[in-house]
């Protein structure tokens, strides 16, 4: 799990080692780290969260590396959770969009802390409860997700009329020719080894 | 049964129950429960330490005035606590910026001491190194015996700094000392209420500090 506050570093590192090193003793070490608020967030995260990951950001609406960060959530394929206050991010700017009702600064900092709290709580409590744990999703042969039907993908670097991307599969060489050239960091859509929409032309 | 069991933090929720719908609801409104438990313990304990944090912040407030500056130390969550803390100062949502630094941040100062000497005097070195008397020294802790803010706290006194601590529990070994001068305590045994009261207990005390400042300027 990654976790990223550009704006409140101190909260990225209080989510990390909540998980990493819980307070109650015996509960298991959890692998979260804080990306460190100097570094480039997509620039981290697209070379080094895997496939299933989780990023989890607490960062106001507007914070551009986090809004950039999330709306690649699913070409990397990584579960995105959005923890913030004041004015809301667009509808589906994350999987998961944990937002507060309030402006004041100071009681969105004081409600992230409990919000992070009550999450890892929850995690410990599901990892007990198998009923939480199981999963309908990518059963049903007609499973959207898992077909090759256009997934997301982030140009990595651009070779004349290929493009190594990043994908919930991992790195994957597309073909560009029924594109316009993209540049590094455009998300695709890739079908059958071709990229067919470029969503970031301009 | 498993030793890691969190039957503790949730006792109603049936360990066996296979139906994820009903366990949904039932981790939903007990969530709803921790967080109303949260908002309850903040405001009982901001009504019981009232007079306790004007007191630490008209202290800390005739330090800044005076030229010092504040150092804030903590270990794990507490750390984060402490590095808020000094940002709050250095860069406030609103009223003067004043001088402050988190101690728990610099991992080659950290780890240079640790290795060196031992963990126990990791901020107490750092103070030796950059206070003066008149400065202000902070340190976070839930137990309210972590040996080194202990360590710190002793140094801080014996250099002629005020000394502010953040405790839970029964406010531990800083509740009894002498080395803590303002020692504001929330009474919790759980260790994650106890951050997120003393996130509060923070956001007070800098607040009563900025109107104590603002007071004397105006005086």
């Amino acid at each position: 799990m990654w976790c990223a506050s550009p704006a409140w570093p101190f909260h990225s590192h209080h989510v990390a080692v909540e998980f990493v090193h819980p307070v109650i003793m015996g509960k298991r070490a959890l692998p979260a780290v804080a990306v460190p608020a100097d570094e480039d967030l997509v620039a981290t995260l697209r070379t080094t969260a895997r496939t299933g990951d989780i990023v989890v950001a607490v960062a106001a609406a507007d914070d551009p590396a986090v809004a950039a960060a999330m709306r690649r959530g699913d070409a990397w394929g990584v579960e995105t959770v959005w923890i913030g206050a004041g004015p809301r991010p667009p509808s589906g700017a994350a999987k998961h969009v944990l937002w507060l009702p309030t402006d004041d600064p100071l009681q969105a900092s004081e409600q992230f802390v409990r919000m992070y709290h009550l999450l890892w709580e929850l995690t410990h409590v599901c990892f007990e409860h198998q009923g939480l744990l199981t999963s309908d999703d990518c059963l049903d042969d007609v499973c959207i997700t898992c077909s090759d039907e256009g997934r997301p993908a982030e140009v990595l670097t651009v070779d004349g009329d290929e493009a190594l991307v990043r994908t919930a599969e991992g790195r994957e060489r597309v073909d560009l020719s029924i594109i316009d050239t993209p540049r590094p960091g455009d998300l695709l859509l890739v079908h059958a080894g071709s990229a067919i929409t470029n969503l970031d032309a301009a | 049964m498993s030793p890691e069991a969190s039957d503790f933090l949730y006792p109603f929720i049936e360990r066996e129950e296979k139906d994820a719908g009903s366990l949904l609801a039932d981790l939903a409104t007990s969530a709803e429960g921790k967080w109303e438990q949260s908002t309850r313990l903040r405001l009982d304990t901001l009504s019981a330490l009232a007079g306790d944090i004007t007191a630490a912040a008209a202290a800390m407030a005739g330090r800044f005035a005076a030229g010092g500056q504040l150092f804030a130390f903590g270990n794990g969550g507490s750390a984060t606590d402490a590095d808020a803390f000094a940002r709050l100062c250095t860069r406030p949502p609103w009223g003067d910026p004043l001088p402050a630094r988190s101690l728990a941040f610099d991992q080659a100062v950290l780890t240079a001491i640790s290795n060196d000497v031992g963990f126990e005097i990791v901020f107490s070195r750092q103070l030796i190194a950059y206070a003066r008397a008149g400065d202000i020294a902070i340190g976070f802790s839930t137990s309210g015996n972590s040996d080194n803010l202990m360590a710190a706290f002793a140094e801080a006194r014996k250099r002629g700094m005020l000394t502010v601590g953040l405790a839970g529990y029964d406010g531990g070994r800083m509740g009894a000392s002498d080395d803590v001068a303002h020692c504001l305590t929330v009474r919790s045994d759980s260790v994650h209420r106890i951050q997120e009261a003393q996130a509060a207990v923070a956001h007070a005390l800098w607040d009563a500090l900025q109107t104590q400042l603002r007071q004397e300027g105006a005086a």
